[in-house]
C-alpha cells in the first residue's frame, strides 16, 4: 500500500528543480558581476526592517562595486558575460514556469 | 439538532480553521523577504494573499486524500456523520489554541488530522480509520519531507555560495539574491495554497459526503474550492499585519543567498508533494529547509537540544489532537445536548483565539517556529576572515 517510489519522486523532483533554479540564478549573478554590473540592492527603509544600510556600509558597498567593475575583461567580453547573465535569468524563470505548469492538471486537458 | 444545521456548523468551523491557518502561515513565506528588505511589507503580504488564493485552485489532490482516503466513508466502511467531523474540528482547534498559548511548536495540519482520527475512533470505531492511508500520506511524509527538504536546501545553499564565490575579495553580487527572494517567497505562498487550503476543502467535502449531499469518491465542488481559497487568502492578509508589527523583535539572521536556496527547496518540495496528494505540514517543511540551508553555510554547527525540542513538539501534535477530538466526539455522542456543549466550548475557544489575535503581543506562532528552526543552526561569525588568515599561514 505504501508507495515508496512516490517519496523518491518527490525527493528527486525537489532536488532537481531546486538545483537547476538555484544554479541558474547564481550563475546569472556571477556573470552579471563579471560584466561589471554588481547588483546592489538598497534595503527599503520602513519600521521594523532589520537590514538598514548605514552610510558607512553604503560607502563600503560602493567601493566594492567600483573594484568589481574594474575587471580585466574587454568591452566585448563584458557584453558576452552580460548576455550570458540575462540568458541564465530567462532560463531560470522558464524552469520555474515549467515546474508550475507540470503540477496544474487543468493545463494538461 | 437539525441535520442541515450541523452541516452548516461544520462548514463554518472548517472555514474558521482555514482562516487561522493562513493567519499563522503568512510568515512562512513572507518573513524573510520583509526582513532582508527585498519587499515592502504591504506588497509582500498582499502578494502572499493573492498567491494563496491562486494556489488553492491549482490542484485538489490533497483535498481528495482527506475526503476520500483517511476516513472510510463508503459502503465498504462505516458511515461517518457530520457530528463526528464537527467533534474532530473542535478537537483540532482546541489543541491549536493550547499549543499557541503555551508556546509549543505545533502543526495545524497535524492537529486537524489528529482531531479527525480521534473523533472517528471514539464516534464510529477504530475500523473506520484507513490506517494505511494515514501512514502513507500523512505520517510518513511528515517524517520524510523535513529531512529531504533539509538535504535539498543544504545542497542548494552550497551551490549558491560556491557558484558566486570570488576568492579575490571582489564583490560577489550576492545582494542580487534579494531580487530572487521576491520570486522564491512568492512560490512558497503559492505552494502553501496548493497544500493547506486543500485540507479544509477535504474536510468540507467529507462532511458533504457524510451527509449524503455529495457522491462518495468525488472531489471538492467549485463553491467549496472558492470559499476555502478566499478564507485562506483573507487569513493570510490579516495575519500579515501582525507579522509586520512584531518584526522589530528580530528574526534569525538569514542571508539573501541562503534564504533564496531555502525558499526554493521549500516551494519545490511542497508543490511536488501536493501534486502526489501528500498532506504535508508546510511549517515543518519550511523549518527543515531553514535548518538545512543554515548548515550549508560555512562555520555552522547544530544545537541538537533545540532541534530535539522542535521534533518532540511535532511528534506530540497528532496524538494529542486525537485525544481532544476523541473527547469532543464522546460529548457529541450524548446527543443534541453534547453537540451544544461542544459548540459552547468550541466557540469559547474561538472567541479566545480572536481576542488573542487582536493583541499584538504574540506569545508563540509560526513566526517563532521558523525562528526556532533558524536558531538550531549556530553560525560562527565572520568565518571568511578566519579562512583567509589560514590561507596566509599556508602561504608563509
Amino acid at each position: 500500500m505504501i508507495d515508496w517510489s512516490a517519496f523518491l519522486v518527490v525527493a528527486f523532483a525537489s532536488l532537481l528543480s531546486s538545483a537547476v533554479v538555484v544554479s541558474l540564478y547564481s550563475l546569472g549573478l556571477r556573470l552579471l558581476t563579471t560584466a561589471g554590473r554588481v547588483p546592489v540592492v538598497e534595503p527599503v527603509e520602513f519600521t521594523g526592517a532589520i537590514t538598514v544600510l548605514t552610510p558607512k556600509r553604503a560607502a563600503k558597498e560602493a567601493k566594492r562595486v567600483r573594484k568589481a567593475a574594474a575587471s580585466p575583461l574587454g568591452p566585448v567580453q563584458k557584453q558576452v558575460a552580460l548576455m550570458g547573465a540575462y540568458a541564465c535569468f530567462v532560463l531560470c524563470s522558464a524552469a520555474v514556469l515549467y515546474g508550475v505548469y507540470l503540477i496544474v492538471p487543468a493545463l494538461h486537458r | 439538532m437539525d441535520f442541515t444545521l450541523i452541516v452548516a456548523l461544520v462548514i463554518a468551523l472548517a472555514l474558521i480553521f482555514d482562516f487561522t491557518n493562513g493567519f499563522h502561515d503568512t510568515a512562512n513565506a513572507m518573513a524573510t523577504p520583509i526582513a532582508t528588505g527585498a519587499m515592502r511589507p504591504k506588497v509582500a503580504v498582499g502578494l502572499a494573499a493573492v498567491l494563496n488564493l491562486i494556489g488553492a485552485f491549482l490542484s485538489t489532490e490533497v483535498a481528495k486524500t482527506i475526503s476520500g482516503g483517511i476516513i472510510k466513508e463508503g459502503d465498504a466502511g462505516v458511515q461517518i456523520t457530520p457530528e463526528i467531523i464537527f467533534a474532530g474540528l473542535i478537537g483540532a482547534i482546541v489543541w491549536n489554541l493550547i499549543t499557541w498559548l503555551r508556546g509549543l511548536p505545533s502543526s495545524s495540519s497535524h492537529a486537524l488530522f489528529g482531531g479527525l482520527i480521534g473523533a472517528t475512533i471514539i464516534g464510529v470505531g477504530s475500523q473506520a480509520v484507513a490506517y494505511d492511508v494515514v501512514l502513507a500520506k500523512v505520517i510518513l511524509p511528515a517524517l520524510i519531507a523535513p529531512l529531504t527538504v533539509g538535504i535539498v536546501a543544504f545542497l542548494a545553499t552550497k551551490l549558491a555560495y560556491s557558484i558566486t564565490r570570488r576568492d579575490s575579495g571582489k564583490a560577489d553580487g550576492r545582494g542580487g539574491f534579494r531580487y530572487a527572494q521576491i520570486f522564491s517567497s512568492s512560490l512558497v505562498a503559492l505552494a502553501h495554497g496548493t497544500n493547506d487550503a486543500q485540507k479544509t476543502m477535504g474536510v468540507i467535502t467529507l462532511t458533504l459526503i457524510a451527509s449524503g449531499m455529495q457522491d462518495v469518491g468525488t472531489g471538492p465542488q467549485l463553491w467549496v474550492i472558492t470559499t476555502c481559497a478566499l478564507a485562506i487568502a483573507i487569513g493570510t492578509y490579516t495575519g500579515g499585519w501582525r507579522i509586520i508589527l512584531t518584526m522589530g523583535r528580530g528574526l534569525t539572521e538569514i542571508k539573501p543567498a541562503q534564504g533564496f536556496a531555502a525558499e526554493t527547496s521549500t516551494a519545490a518540495t511542497i508543490l511536488a508533494s501536493s501534486h502526489l496528494g501528500f498532506a504535508l505540514s508546510t511549517t515543518q517543511v519550511a523549518s527543515g529547509s531553514v535548518i538545512g540551508s543554515g548548515l550549508g553555510r560555512r562555520g555552522s554547527t547544530v544545537r541538537w537540544g533545540m532541534a530535539g525540542q522542535i521534533g518532540l513538539g511535532w511528534v506530540l501534535t497528532l496524538p494529542a489532537a486525537a485525544i481532544m477530538g476523541a473527547f469532543a466526539a464522546g460529548l457529541a455522542l450524548i446527543g443534541p445536548m453534547g453537540i451544544v456543549l461542544d459548540l459552547v466550548i468550541g466557540s469559547l475557544v474561538v472567541a479566545l483565539l480572536f481576542r488573542r489575535s487582536r493583541l499584538n503581543r504574540v506569545t508563540h506562532d509560526t513566526l517563532h517556529d521558523i525562528d526556532d528552526a533558524g536558531r538550531v543552526v549556530k553560525i560562527r561569525k565572520t568565518p571568511r576572515k578566519a579562512s583567509r588568515s589560514d590561507r596566509k599561514k599556508v602561504a608563509l
